[in-house]
């Protein structure tokens, strides 16, 4: 252990106890406040992206999702094609929760034109970590009270975290001063276009032939949230979209998370776009980035049919 | 329950708080069914399989006590250590016994198709199972006198700071601390406050944050370089290190808070110059179990073989070491490869002492504590992986498979190497018993604040989602 205790002139346990109380929220609250003042003041980078979708953007066109979201749709392409202005606001690894916060932050300040919302087979499973990863939320939760209920879905103690002031900022250190360092505010070093970030590099692997029927659990939280997304998009007059992107992988049987989708879809009369099994790109390997991405070039295309969908639904 | 979760905090708040509430004479029985509460949360069912335990292990204690006849004695002994092993297989080796049988046999075409069971291990039975033999042991030899009070014998084997990872208690140094009576003392709650927090900084700062890069290398093993491998390897003798004693730092810490001081664990194993010290300092109540109830009797019988008699114990020993651990023949590799090198040791010791005369100390030892811990860490390969052919690739990939260094992001790496060595830094202090004069010994505010800027570092760096402890599964 770091010390031992010295019995010699000490003061009784209380108010230790309280000294020590006292030391740590002083702490908590400096060190807090400090990385909340560098948190919003970054202006590129993975942070800054979710805090532009959340606080600033005022694009035509809002594309939500994970990864696939992220990497896979051009905002330059509905710029120049629809004339229409474009945000990408899709998170790596997230999941309909992440994109349902986002939009609650959005939805307050202003009323965009269309959105699209990418999904990927499983989403509707039941696990853990997308619960987890709404840790992504967490810095916005006492300026948004919107997304308070869904950042209180991850654990029933979120709220009582959250008293402390670095809470929210967990494993962001680095993250935050990358961030705020003057290399890092060099705009040729920062590779995002509009929140979209492509990738660079084509996947040398097979095509995956998934022949696997999984029946998984499924999560009825993420499948309400997902009606609850389309309901305040039809609230609101906006357009809404959603799309599955293509993948380098074959399946034999449908999704439960994409029939799902489907139906509900259907219920609510919004278009729905599935690009697994697409065969023009299964069949190009040169547009892929991993199994599960397509890189810039495949991306470009991609989006460019994606616009062509909404093109003919207009 | 695990321990780094908020519901544990509140469950121990509010058995310490009902704890020094009570009176004296009241509080061991409150800890009875605070820990049978514990244990009920993990599973009902396992619970009336320890409480059968505890019964037979007491009454079995007190007739071996009461026989007089060797015969008896040892009838008594055979039926107490067979009664802890027949559940102990039952949950933990079936499976790995019939299948291995039933591979045997194909062999020679006879095809039995055996029964193989879909259960869960009962949460701490390895840990438990060796308590009651060691105390059944120490009763026959005379060591200890068989307990009287059931409820304290209960306490003994069920106190929930140490149900789930151990220590492994001894008879010798729990159940006099039970029959005293427990006062409140600040000392026990400062101390084992700070106890805690330095196992949760181990636990969620180095460990669970290892454990995130390991599971990104691992899910994509075949595509990663030779340099990765060897730094997953390297840096998982960390997070073995740091997890397992991490977590015995906060079962020492909570049972301290009681006023109760548990065994020591870990002394520092990766500060270890040769193999024969690294497990007299790692999982020390398991280590120190097999050397008093296998080892030693075991190379005494056999002292008429000489130095064989000694390797045949010591072979034994590390198997029984290895294969506690889980029911693969990895495991078994695992602690024979940790005998192999014990008998390296012994058969080189007069050469070795002869060359650290002719070597600068300094060189001397530095070197053989990276030796030491580049043998755990190979053999922790083989202890990680399922299959032999899965550690063969691993290491073969070491070797043949270049590339630059996976680290995702430059932040991991840093907040790996940065907890890894505050940790070490700590051991080495402890280790050298360096700056023990400083302020922050002396001074109570600066410990204060140490202390607190710890809790910081772990709200900072900590993984509080998700993430099993390792060796939650033994």
């Amino acid at each position: 252990m770091i010390g031992t205790i010295n019995t010699k002139k000490q003061p009784p346990f209380l108010v230790k106890l309280l000294s020590f109380l006292i030391i740590l929220f002083f702490l908590d609250l400096s060190i807090g406040n400090l990385l909340k003042n560098f948190y919003f003041k970054q202006d590129s980078g993975l942070l800054y992206r979710s805090t532009y979708a959340m606080d600033s953007t005022r694009a035509d066109i809002l594309i939500f999702g994970s990864s696939t979201a992220n990497h896979h749709y051009v905002p330059e392409l509905f710029d120049k094609e629809l004339h229409l202005t474009c945000y990408n606001t899709g998170r790596d690894g997230n999941s309909i929760l992440y994109s349902y916060g986002i939009l609650q932050g959005v939805l307050k300040r202003y009323t965009p034109q269309t959105i699209i919302l990418d999904v990927y087979d499983h989403e509707f499973m039941k696990d853990q970590e997308s619960y987890d990863r709404i840790a992504s939320l967490l810095p916005y939760y006492e300026s948004h009270p919107g997304i308070r209920p869904i950042v209180r879905l991850k654990s029933p103690f979120e709220k009582y975290k959250l008293l402390s002031k670095i809470y929210p900022y967990n494993s962001m250190l680095f993250t935050i001063a990358v961030g705020n360092a003057d290399f890092n505010r060099d705009r040729a070093l920062v590779n995002d276009q509009n929140g979209y970030v492509p990738l660079i590099n084509t996947w040398k692997g097979p095509l995956i032939l998934d022949s696997s029927h999984v029946n998984y659990e499924l999560d009825n939280t993420k499948i309400n949230i997902f009606r609850s997304f389309i309901s305040d998009c039809r609230r609101s007059n906006i357009r809404l979209y959603v799309f599955l992107s293509p993948k380098f992988i074959q399946y034999e049987h449908e999704d439960t998370t994409v029939a799902i989708v489907n139906k509900i879809a259907g219920e609510y009369g919004i278009p729905f776009y599935d690009f697994t099994n697409d065969s023009f790109f299964l069949n190009r390997r040169e547009l892929y980035f991993d199994k599960d991405h397509l890189n810039d070039e495949g991306a470009k295309i991609y989006t460019s049919m994606v616009i062509n969908k909404i093109v003919r639904d207009r | 329950m695990p321990f780094t979760s908020i519901l544990f905090f509140l469950f121990l708040t509010g058995t310490l708080i009902v704890y020094y509430l009570l009176s004296v004479r009241f509080r061991n029985y409150f800890l009875i069914a605070a820990s049978a509460v514990f244990y009920i949360y993990a599973g009902a069912v396992f619970f009336l399989l320890l409480a059968a335990m505890i019964l037979a292990n007491f009454l079995i204690g007190l007739k071996l006590e009461q026989a007089t006849v060797e015969k008896i004695r040892k009838g008594y002994l055979i039926l107490g250590v067979g009664s802890n092993l027949v559940p102990l297989i039952f949950f933990k080796y079936w499976n790995f016994l019939v299948g291995n049988l039933a591979k045997l046999l194909s062999v020679v075409h006879w095809d039995f198709s055996f029964h193989y069971l879909d259960i869960v291990l009962p949460i701490g039975l390895s840990y438990y199972v060796f308590q009651f033999i060691a105390y059944l042991i120490d009763i026959y030899w005379k060591h200890e006198k068989a307990e009287r009070d059931i409820f304290r014998f209960s306490l003994f084997i069920m106190f929930f700071p140490k149900m789930q990872v151990g220590p492994i208690e001894r008879a010798g140094n729990f159940l006099p601390q039970l029959r005293k009576k427990i006062f409140f003392d600040q000392n026990n709650l400062v101390e084992g406050g700070k106890r805690i927090v330095w196992g949760l900084f181990k636990k969620l700062v180095v460990a669970d944050r290892i454990a995130i890069y390991q599971s990104a290398v691992m899910s994509a093993q075949d595509q990663q370089s030779g340099i990765t491998m060897l730094f997953a390897s390297l840096i998982y003798t960390f997070q073995v290190y740091a997890d397992f004693s991490g977590y015995t730092d906060i079962a020492l810490g909570t049972a301290r808070l009681f006023g109760f001081n548990l065994m020591e664990n870990f002394k520092r194993p990766l500060l270890a110059k040769n193999m024969g010290e690294f497990w007299r300092r790692w999982h020390i109540s398991l280590s120190s179990w097999v050397n008093d109830y296998v080892f030693t009797p075991l190379a005494f019988k056999r002292r008429s073989w000489g130095i064989a008699g000694v390797f045949y114990s010591l072979a034994l020993s590390f198997a029984i070491i290895g294969i506690w651990h889980g029911s693969t023949w990895n495991y078994l590799a695992f602690g024979l490869l940790q005998a192999v090198a014990l008998m390296y040791e012994y058969l080189t010791r007069r050469f070795r002492k002869k060359m650290a005369k002719t070597i600068s100390p300094v060189i001397y030892n530095n070197l053989s504590i990276v030796a030491t811990f580049l043998y755990i860490s190979f053999c922790l390969v083989i202890f990680r992986t399922d299959t032999f052919s899965h550690a063969g690739a691993m290491l073969n990939s070491i070797v043949t498979h270049s590339g630059p260094l996976f680290y995702d992001k430059p932040s991991t790496l840093l907040f790996i190497l940065i907890g890894c060595l505050i940790m070490m830094l700590h051991d080495v202090r402890e280790e050298f018993k360096l700056f023990r004069s400083s302020l922050v010994t002396k001074n109570w505010i600066v410990q204060q604040v140490t202390y607190a800027l710890l809790i910081i570092y772990i709200l900072l760096a900590g993984v509080f989602d998700g993430g099993q402890f390792i060796y939650l599964a033994y």
